[in-house]
Parts: structure tokens; C-alpha cells; sequence
């Protein structure tokens, strides 16, 4: 059974390697932490963890927080066995950010389906084209942005 | 080789049909494979803040009927952590055994599939037959044959007499000596080893690198299991195996596969063994605090993880729901990518796809100029029969 | 129940397309395992078929997307009459769970006929059979019945 405060000095750990780049810290669980990052300091931040054995992206969140739209990295770190949340947010008005594809390949079609359904462009993403949307999903429509209703509901 | 002037030859420009890979293939061999997911997309994550948790419970079930107990597994244990409800001991216990049974269930219905994609007609039949006895446990045990609604906030919907452990368990019993003869099948077999032996190769560092999860990731003997590194449910406290095997290949996932319904059985009869007594039922809010929590359960495909944000209320404010399908993709691109079209059939399903074989592929011939729609089925039938 | 499709069968051996429109699948391994030895209709002479052009009738199931819709017209088209449509699972019906989804487009009776409707999340195998052999007491005079049929 894992010893009490794991999940802190795992966060203690992630400091010393990214100091204040790390603008909040939270314990979500046993094994599970989330840290907030500014934009750009996401790759940063995915490339110290490598050093907790965090190589294995579960899946990247997107949602639209109203002014922002937020982005979650989740990490799974091997040798720590810690799920990491790793948040950043963009602004809707110009929601760019850098992939992550190129520090874990496995990160691709996580960022595809984002940008289907947010329109979170993803700088260097090496994936073009719909991945979740039938292709003749209408450009700009992002099905979960807060303001887009189905048919149904307008 | 040029890649612009392709799109020529049978098919209709008009006539979309929808296809889950696009293939580029020059004489026998792939060159290159692009995925496409979108036909069968229905708006699930969209649909889920519109709904209540409660609600939600019924509507991630059928996100996968195949799986439906992984799902709702995952998607209670996360809104559980996000309120900080503990569900009670009896009720960890009996969610691992429907999960394990659930685990059961879909192994051998890939096994059945693969068997039939091999010209084994009987072996599927078997292997669907014996299934049914899962099928009948589960009935017993959730009331359902398949989407068993048995999970629920804060426990499980129905509780297990001493009857119905005892109907289990002489199952489960019967069920391994069947495995017995599945396992030398697929070990053994002649047809299987020619076709599945070095077919699919997924290098270990690629399965890393690619996030390859689940069967997929074991077979190319990496030893991660949620069950055993980030344990849920009653896991933490019943021993069972990881099972990997080395050979990267469309056997070795198979195989593993084989393996993990001999361990499946054995967790099944340890947990019925020892169910710990008490209510099978913690008391859960209809409005769930503010907050996040993201969840994580052994899929039989793979890790699958759910992250939901919640700003309190009785609708959740994001559902996001990742299937372990989704993960194994890129992983099956590389695995038939630069291999013949003949083991395409196999390899795609030796990640256990949540798409039939009645699924289409787009094959782009750049020998040929020709692009055309095919079915992985008429693929083994056209290509089978040649290794 | 059993003897009523032996007799029906004994007649005529009704081939089956099986188009899985998408979905949770649910109701489709509940369809294939109406052939396993457990309820073993293919004793009945009702065969599964790849191709639309050999089938007499459309066993259908799933969420109906934009893009399935138009691939179903288009095999119905492509069958031969006389030609019946078994529709299974609510999700066919009516949409099931998924009703207002933005994926799901319209249920199968918008998309074509359907003779038999098979309710259920998913229905178990033996609601499935007795379907069937409502579809085929049905079509016992040959031609499909014009009553009861949505166009």
C-alpha cells in the first residue's frame, strides 16, 4: 500500500525540477495530482516529467472555460506510478498552442480530436484533416464549445 | 511514387463510403495508413452535459456494449472520487467480479472472431457457446445478459446470494477446463501460428512511444496493468498475474488474451471467496460538489480514462471519456504499416477494434492508379488463403 | 415458437444482410449470437449473407449517422424483392439513448420500410428470433403486408 503524502512529495519532487513555472498544484486523489502551467511552459513541464517515467499520455482534455479554453495533459509516470494533469489555458479568441506529438508520439490523435471539437489549433501537429467529425463537418463549428447547440435545442 | 495523382479507377467520387483507415498500397505492400473515425461519431461527450449523473450512468454504458461494465466502472469511480465517497468493501468486491466477467465476455467473443477470420467456423461456435455461460452468470448476477446496469453512484444496483455464488463459481470451474483446449488451440495450431506468428510486429519502444495500451501494450512485453499499478475496486487486495508475452506479434496478443481469462477466472473466484459483508450501497448526492477527478480502469481492451469537471449541480460540466480502441490506433498503423495487405486483416484485429469486420478500409493501389472501398472480411477472404 | 419457423422454413430459407449501422454494438453481438449453437437459427436454413443482392431480408441495428443513412438506402436499393427489414434495438427505433446527439441523424423507418420493429437495449437473442418469425408469418403470402409498414 503506498505511504501516505506520495502524491505531496510528488509535487515537491515537480517543483524542484520546474520552480514557479508551476503557478498551482493540486492533490485530485491517491495518484492523481494536476499542475497549472502557462502556455509554453506545457512542453517544459511534459519533458520533466519523462524524468518521474511520465511517458504515457492517457488523453488531452479541452474545454471551454467561457474567456479560455483549457487544456489537460494526462500523464500517466510509470516509475512514480502517478496520473499527472498537466493544465494550460489559451485564449477562445486565438486558441494556439504547441503540440506536444514530437515528446510523446502518442499524443496525436489526442490533439486531432481537440481541434475537431474545441478548433484548438495545435502548432506542428502532423495529422491533417477530420479525425473524430465526418468530413464534411463544417469548418469553424466546434460541436463543444458552450455556445454551439444541436439543432435540436436552437 | 507520386502521391497526387492517385484518386482514379472504380469508385464513384460521389459515392462516399465511410471508412475507418485509409491505406496506401503499392503492389502487396502497405505504405502508408491514415485513420478516419468520424462516420460513427454520435456526440457522446456533448450529449453527457446535458444529462444528468445520474443519467450519464445509463448513457456511458452504451458507449461500448462489448465493455459497457468498464464504462460505467470508470465513469462512477470518478465522479465517487469527485465527490470523495467511498463505496463500500461488498460493493468494490462485487464491482471487480462483473468487471472481470466483463473481461471474460469480450475476450472470448475476439477470440471467436479471430477464430472465424482464420476459416475456423467451429472454433468460433465453440468459443461463442462457452461464452454463453458468462452471459448467463452475468444475467444472474446483474439481471441483464450484456449492458448490465450494475454499477451505480455509490455502489452496485443489486446484491448476491449464496446461491447465485455457488452457480458462479461451478461456471467459472467449467469454463477453465475449456480454456484448457482454447489455449492449446491457439498455441498450437498450425493455421494460427502461420498467420498470426510474426504478423503485426509493434516494437516495445514503439507501444511506448505510440501509448499503445492494454493486450496491445502487454504483448510486446511491457508489464503495466491498471489493476495492478493503480488499483480500483477491491484489486488492491486480490492477487492475480500480469500477463505479457515477448514475441511483439499478432500471437502474442492473443495470447495474452488467452492468459487473461485464466487470471480473470481466478479473480472471480477469489472475490466471490472472499465478499465481505455490509451494505452494497453508500449514500450519493444528486448535486456533486465543484471540482475535477480523472479515472482510470483496466478495460479488456486497454486503459480507459474518463476526466470530468464538475462546477457543482446535478450535470456535469465536461465529460471526457478516451476508449482504449482510440489509444491502440496508432499503434495498428504501425503495426501493418510497410507489411503485407495480406496480414492486414489479422493485425487490426489482434488490437481487439471496437469496429466490425464489416468495417470498410480505403485502399489507394499507387501501382495501380486505383482507389476502391473493401471490407476487412473480404480482405482475409481475398488475401487470407495466401500465407 | 420453434415449430412455427420450422415450418416457415421448411418453405422458404430466408438469407440475411446484417448491416451494423454503428453504435454500441450491443445489439449486433446479441444478432450473431442468434446463430450460435445456443439458439442456433442456421438449424432454420436463415443464413447470414455478405452481399445485399442474395438477401431476403435486412436485419438492421445501430445509431443512424448522416453518412450510415445515405449506405443504407443505398443497399436496400441494391436488394432484390421481395425484400423485408427486421430493425433491432432502440437505437435503430427511435434513437435510444442517444436521442438528440448531435451525431445521431434519424431513425431507419425515416430512412426505408421497416416490417419488424425489435425494442430493446439490446434485445436479448430470443426477442430477436420471435422478430424474425413475426417477419416471416408476415411475409408468408409472399409479398411483403403493406399494413403496419412506415414509409
Amino acid at each position: 500500500m503506498r505511504a501516505e503524502g506520495s502524491e505531496g512529495s510528488f509535487i515537491e519532487g515537480l517543483r524542484s525540477e520546474l520552480g514557479d513555472r508551476i503557478l498551482e498544484a493540486r492533490v485530485l486523489g491517491p495518484r492523481r495530482v494536476a499542475i497549472s502551467v502557462k502556455p509554453g511552459d506545457h512542453r517544459i513541464a511534459m519533458e520533466a516529467l519523462k524524468k518521474f517515467g511520465g511517458s504515457h499520455m492517457s488523453t488531452i482534455t479541452g474545454t471551454d472555460m467561457g474567456e479560455a479554453i483549457e487544456i489537460s495533459y494526462h500523464v500517466w509516470c510509470y516509475q512514480a506510478k502517478m496520473e499527472v494533469s498537466i493544465r494550460t489555458g489559451i485564449p477562445k479568441s486565438s486558441p494556439i498552442i504547441e503540440t506536444v506529438s514530437d515528446l510523446i508520439p502518442g499524443s496525436v490523435l489526442y490533439e486531432a480530436e481537440a481541434r475537431d471539437l474545441l478548433g484548438i489549433e495545435f502548432k506542428g501537429l502532423p495529422y491533417e484533416g477530420r479525425l473524430v467529425l465526418p468530413e464534411d463537418w463544417p469548418e469553424g463549428v466546434c460541436p463543444l464549445r458552450k455556445d454551439w447547440k444541436p439543432d435540436w435545442l436552437k | 511514387m507520386g502521391t497526387a495523382d492517385l484518386i482514379i479507377g472504380p469508385q464513384h467520387p460521389a459515392l462516399h463510403e465511410p471508412e475507418r483507415f485509409v491505406l496506401k498500397l503499392d503492389g502487396e505492400y502497405v505504405v502508408d495508413v491514415v485513420p478516419r473515425i468520424g462516420y460513427v461519431h454520435r456526440g457522446i461527450e456533448k450529449a453527457a452535459e446535458l444529462r444528468t449523473y445520474i443519467q450519464d450512468t445509463y448513457l456511458v454504458e452504451r458507449i461500448c456494449g462489448i465493455c459497457n461494465v468498464s464504462h460505467s466502472l470508470v465513469y462512477v469511480q470518478t465522479v465517487e472520487s469527485l465527490q470523495g465517497t467511498e463505496v463500500p468493501p461488498r460493493a468494490a468486491y462485487l464491482r471487480a467480479v462483473v468487471h472481470e466477467l466483463n473481461r471474460v465476455h469480450s475476450h472470448l467473443l475476439l477470440l471467436g472472431v479471430v477464430g472465424e477470420l482464420f476459416g475456423f467456423d467451429t472454433l468460433f461456435m465453440y468459443l461463442w457457446r462457452d461464452r454463453e455461460l458468462v452471459m448467463d452468470v452475468v444475467e444472474s448476477i446483474t439481471g441483464n445478459r450484456l449492458i448490465s446496469a450494475f454499477n451505480v453512484l455509490g455502489g452496485v444496483a443489486r446484491d448476491v446470494d449464496q446461491s447465485q455464488v455457488k452457480e458462479a463459481k461451478k461456471a467459472m470451474e467449467y469454463l477453465r477446463g475449456r480454456m484448457k483446449f482454447y489455449k492449446k488451440a491457439f498455441a498450437e495450431d498450425p493455421t494460427v501460428e502461420k498467420r498470426s506468428k510474426g504478423v503485426g510486429i509493434l516494437k516495445p519502444s514503439s507501444a511506448l512511444d505510440l501509448c499503445a495500451v492494454g493486450p496491445v501494450i502487454r504483448g510486446s512485453g511491457i508489464k503495466t496493468d491498471i489493476r495492478a499499478d493503480d488499483p480500483y475496486a477491491a484489486y488492491g487486495e486480490i492477487p492475480f498475474n500480469v500477463i505479457t508475452y515477448d514475441t511483439n506479434d499478432s500471437w502474442a496478443r492473443f495470447m495474452v488474451r488467452v492468459d487473461e481469462i485464466f487470471e480473470a477466472i481466478g479473480i472471480i473466484e477469489y472475490a466471490l471467496d472472499h465478499l465481505p459483508e455490509g451494505p452494497i450501497r453508500a449514500r450519493f448526492p444528486r448535486r456533486v460538489r465543484e471540482g475535477e477527478a480523472v479515472g482510470r480502469v483496466e478495460a479488456p481492451r486497454g486503459e480507459l480514462v474518463d476526466h470530468i469537471i464538475s462546477k457543482g449541480g446535478d450535470k456535469p460540466y465536461r465529460f471526457k471519456c478516451r476508449t482504449p480502441t482510440l489509444a491502440n490506433i496508432l499503434a495498428a498503423c504501425e503495426m501493418i504499416r510497410g507489411g503485407q495487405i495480406a496480414d492486414v486483416p489479422v493485425s487490426l484485429s489482434s488490437i481487439d477494434p471496437c469496429f466490425a469486420c464489416e468495417d470498410r478500409l480505403a485502399i489507394i493501389d499507387v501501382s495501380k492508379g486505383e482507389r476502391y472501398s473493401a471490407r476487412l472480411r473480404d480482405l482475409m477472404a481475398k488475401y487470407g488463403a495466401s500465407r | 415458437m420453434m415449430e412455427r419457423l420450422a415450418t416457415w422454413c421448411r418453405l422458404k430459407s430466408p438469407w440475411i444482410l446484417h448491416i451494423n449501422a454503428g453504435g454500441c454494438n450491443g445489439c449486433d453481438i446479441e444478432i450473431l449470437a442468434a446463430l450460435t449453437p445456443r439458439y442456433d437459427v442456421e438449424r432454420f436454413g436463415i443464413l447470414l449473407k455478405p452481399s445485399p443482392r442474395h438477401a431476403d431480408v435486412m436485419v438492421i441495428a445501430g445509431v443512424m449517422t448522416r453518412q450510415i443513412a445515405e449506405r443504407v438506402k443505398r443497399v436496400y436499393e441494391q436488394m432484390p424483392e421481395p425484400k423485408f427489414v427486421l430493425a433491432v434495438g432502440a437505437c435503430a427505433l427511435t434513437g435510444g439513448v442517444f436521442q438528440n446527439c448531435y451525431g445521431q441523424a434519424m431513425r431507419v423507418d425515416q430512412i426505408i420500410p421497416v416490417d419488424v420493429y425489435v425494442p430493446g437495449c439490446p434485445p436479448k437473442p430470443e426477442a430477436i428470433i420471435d422478430g424474425v418469425v413475426k417477419l416471416l408469418e408476415k411475409a408468408k403470402g409472399g409479398a411483403p403486408a403493406d399494413e403496419g409498414r412506415r414509409e
